[in-house]
């Protein structure tokens, strides 16, 4: 099924972290970069972002987690997507994520890890070419 | 198109989804979805939520979802918020508000950004809550983006008009003007436990006892969405104008209302499109130098820029 428009992106915050000035960062340079940008605001659950990335039809999901939780709670998110069919959205996510966890989150299916320092060009340009020819 | 759409009938999460985003299509595939669910829809009551930007109407929605759940009503909201003018993109945060009903299966939530449409709905608005009405959804909710004085496209899609307003919306002056208030079946003034909410609250109430007799009768409540207080009354109402909407004959106006509407914005348009193609045309540079040295009328170049439009025109879909 084809779409129009632009590209629809959630932003997702995942358990209990409470710092969302990255995720807010990340959701601001999307939007001047021409995405719609679907944000779940903090404290969320695997299943709420799922339940909200299908129900959006959106192309992309970004996860932030400063919490060190992100092994879990992510590969949990992957694992809800599978469940949905919905592994066709394009995952990505960053934070404060070790470089030795880095593996394993592209093992799950992150297309791309964004850890602190990052340029935001980078970013964009990453998800530009990870979203081209989708739909 | 019709295995999609029974799919969507019967209850299928994800093609709903999908069909959404075929909404905004300019495709076939997009446009035969909405002739083919057209004749489907206005069987359920839309209420319609609009006022000015921070005024609380996602979180009055959230606050509604709560209280429409343990009625046992399945309800379906969509959520528009601006696009961008400089960059196309959106930020759609309406349903921060509501993320607790994210993983309740009665309730759909999709958040859809204006593209541009000047009336505080997008294009897709319609057609996305029809879709909500086909996958049983009742009532179906729509949030405008947050509005001035003169938005008011809600009024002609939805069943029942609420208006929220805030503390800091003005004084009497504000209130006889024309426009978003002239909207309401129902004026919400919400953060009540604000001491300017209750100031704005009585002049609302004179305003409209005022207005007695020249105007619509208009009730107002005052409500505070986010600790509950006032929702339940303002429940209540909602309800009785819900059933109110329900008969047939009412049906039947609403969806003249609503395809009328449908065609008067695809004729627009269209017509558009093609003035803008008629402008491009050479001849236009002769007719604005004459207009310019007065050697012709405003009315006698718009008539020969039409005929030169009309003669032009060749977009007809399908």
């Amino acid at each position: 099924m084809s779409k129009a428009g632009p590209k629809r992106i959630l932003i997702g915050k995942v358990g209990l972290d409470g710092h969302d000035r990255g995720a807010k960062f990340i959701a601001r340079a999307l939007r001047n970069a021409g995405y719609e940008v679907i944000y779940t605001g903090i404290r969320r659950t695997p299943e709420q972002i799922v339940r909200t990335a299908v129900d959006e039809d959106v192309d992309a999901l970004g996860l932030s987690l400063l919490s060190g939780a992100h092994n879990e709670l992510f590969a949990r998110v992957v694992e809800l997507l599978q469940q949905e069919n919905a592994e066709n959205i394009v995952l990505f996510c960053g934070g404060t994520i070790p470089d030795k966890d880095i593996p394993h989150l592209q093992s799950l299916g992150f297309r791309r890890v964004f850890t602190p320092g990052t340029p935001l060009a980078e970013i964009l340009g990453a998800l530009e070419a990870e979203l081209a020819g989708k739909r | 198109m019709d295995t999609l759409v029974d799919r969507i009938r019967q209850g299928d999460r994800r093609c709903l989804a999908r069909a959404m985003s075929l909404m905004d299509s300019a495709e076939p595939q997009g446009r035969r979805l909405r002739d083919s669910i057209r004749r489907h829809s206005a069987q359920v009551p839309w209420w319609g939520f609009t006022g000015p930007p921070g005024a609380g109407k996602s979180t009055l929605i959230d606050a509604l979802l709560i209280r429409l759940r343990a009625r046992g009503r399945r309800v379906g909201v969509v959520a528009v918020d601006p696009t961008s003018p400089l960059s196309d993109g959106a930020f759609l945060g309406d349903r921060v508000r509501m993320m607790r009903h994210a993983v309740d299966p009665d309730v759909f939530i999709r958040s859809l950004a204006t593209h541009h449409s000047p009336g505080g709905l997008s294009d897709a608005t319609l057609h996305c809550a029809r879709l909500l009405e086909l996958a049983r959804f009742d009532p179906v909710l729509i949030e405008t983006v947050g509005v001035g004085q003169s938005e008011v496209d809600v009024a002609d899609v939805a069943d029942v008009c609420v208006v929220v307003l805030g503390p800091g919306y003005g004084d009497d002056i504000q209130l006889i003007k024309a426009g978003l208030l002239e909207i309401a079946d129902l004026l919400v003034v919400n953060k009540c436990d604000l001491p300017d909410a209750n100031r704005l609250l009585t002049a609302v109430r004179q305003e409209f006892a005022a207005a007695a007799g020249t105007d619509r009768p208009v009730e107002v409540v005052g409500i505070e969405a986010k600790s509950g207080k006032g929702v339940d009354e303002l429940l209540d109402r909602l309800l009785e104008l819900d059933r109110s909407v329900r008969d047939t004959g009412r049906r039947n106006q609403l969806q003249y209302r609503r395809v009328l509407g449908e065609i008067k914005r695809a004729a627009m348009l269209t017509y558009q499109r093609a003035l803008h193609r008629g402008l491009e045309d050479g001849a236009v540079r002769e007719l604005v130098d004459k207009l310019a040295r007065g050697d012709l009328s405003l009315e006698s170049a718009v008539a020969q820029l039409s005929a030169t439009v009309a003669g032009a025109r060749e977009d007809a879909p399908d």
